[in-house]
C-alpha cells in the first residue's frame, strides 16, 4: 500500500511537469470581449423582455379588475334611475301652480 | 509550449496585480479588468488544464472563467480574498465542463486517444518526439485515473497534490474547515488509490 501511494505521490509530480501552464492564442482576448459584449446584449434584451412582459401583464391585470370590479358596480348604479318627464316634474313641484279657468273659445 | 514551472503555480504565489486594480475592475474600469486577465490568464489555463485534461477546450473553460469573474466582481468584498474567489470560479467552470463532458462520454469513445496519434508517428521522431510522446503518456495515464473518480474528487486531489494549493488556501475556495476538507481529500486519494491498484489507468507509463 505504502509503495504504491509513493508512486502516486511520485505521478502527480511527473503529471504536473507534463502538464505546463499553456501559452494563450492571440485570439484569447478579443474572443473574451466578444463573449462579454454579447453577454451583455443579451442581458439588456432579456431586461426589456421581462419588462414588456411585466407591462403586458399590468395591463391584463387592469383590465381583468376594471371588468370585474368596476363595470358592475358602475351598473348597480346607473346614472339616470329617472325618465325626463319624472324629473321634470319633481322640478316643477314646488312651483306656484296657477290654474287657468277653463274658457269656452267658442 | 513553455518550459516546466520550477514551483506549483497556487495561491502561494505572489498576487500578480495589485489591489487597487482589483478594486478598479471592481467598479467597472473595463481597463483595469483587462490588466487582471492578462496578469492571470496563463496561470489560470495551466490549472484548468490540469483539471480538465483536454488541451483543446482549455481557452473555451479559461474565457468562461473571465467571463463569469467580470459578471461577478461587484459581488467580491475585498480585493483580499480575489484569488481564491478567482479559484472557486475556475474550479466551478471545470465541473460545469466535466459534467458535460461526461455526458458526451459515448460519443468520443470511438476517438483515438492523443497518445494513440502520437505513438502512431513516434518512431519517425528524434529524441524530443519521443520525450513529448512520454509526458502525453503520463497525461493520459493520470487523466484515465481520475477519470474514476468524482468531478468534486478529482478537482481537490489536482488543487492539492499538482497545484500545491495548501489547506489553509483551500479552506478559502471551499469555504470549508479544514478538517472536513482532510477528510475529503483522504476519501479522495484512497479512491483514486484503489483505481490505480486495480490497475484502471489506461496506458501506464514506464519509470
Amino acid at each position: 500500500m505504502e509503495y504504491m501511494e509513493r508512486k502516486l505521490a511520485s505521478l502527480w509530480v511527473k503529471y504536473r511537469e507534463a502538464c505546463p501552464d499553456p501559452e494563450p492564442s492571440s485570439e484569447f482576448m478579443p474572443q473574451l470581449w466578444e463573449r462579454i459584449e454579447a453577454r451583455r446584449r443579451a442581458t439588456v434584451s432579456l431586461l426589456f423582455r421581462r419588462w414588456a412582459e411585466v407591462c403586458v401583464m399590468a395591463a391584463l391585470a387592469l383590465s381583468l379588475l376594471v371588468s370585474t370590479l368596476l363595470i358592475p358596480h358602475s351598473q348597480r348604479q346607473p346614472v339616470y334611475q329617472f325618465t325626463y318627464l319624472d324629473v321634470l316634474a319633481a322640478d316643477n313641484l314646488n312651483d306656484d301652480a296657477v290654474v287657468l279657468p277653463v274658457v269656452d273659445v267658442r | 509550449m513553455p518550459g516546466c514551472r520550477a514551483q506549483p503555480a497556487g495561491l502561494a504565489v505572489a498576487m500578480l496585480v495589485d489591489f487597487e486594480v482589483i478594486e478598479r475592475a471592481r467598479k467597472g474600469d473595463d481597463g483595469a479588468f483587462n490588466q487582471m486577465v492578462v496578469a492571470y490568464r496563463k496561470r489560470i489555463l495551466g490549472t484548468i488544464a490540469r483539471l480538465i485534461g483536454r488541451p483543446e477546450d482549455v481557452e473555451d473553460v479559461g474565457q468562461e472563467v473571465f467571463l463569469r469573474l467580470y459578471y461577478s466582481l461587484d459581488q467580491l468584498r475585498t480585493p483580499e480574498v480575489f484569488e481564491p474567489w478567482l479559484y472557486r470560479l475556475t474550479v466551478n467552470a471545470a465541473y460545469d465542463y466535466m459534467r458535460k463532458q461526461r455526458r458526451r462520454r459515448e460519443s468520443r469513445m470511438s476517438d483515438l486517444s492523443e497518445q494513440q496519434v502520437m505513438m502512431a508517428d513516434a518512431s519517425a521522431g528524434g529524441k524530443e518526439r519521443q520525450e513529448e510522446v512520454r509526458r502525453t503518456q503520463i497525461r493520459e495515464f493520470v487523466q484515465s485515473l481520475l477519470g474514476q473518480v468524482s468531478e468534486e474528487d478529482r478537482a481537490l486531489l489536482v488543487l492539492k497534490e499538482v497545484e500545491g494549493l495548501s489547506l489553509k488556501e483551500m479552506e478559502k475556495i471551499y469555504k470549508v474547515n479544514e478538517n472536513a476538507l482532510k477528510v475529503r481529500l483522504f476519501r479522495a486519494r484512497q479512491r483514486v488509490l484503489k483505481a490505480y491498484e486495480e490497475g484502471k489507468g489506461v496506458g501506464e507509463p514506464e519509470d
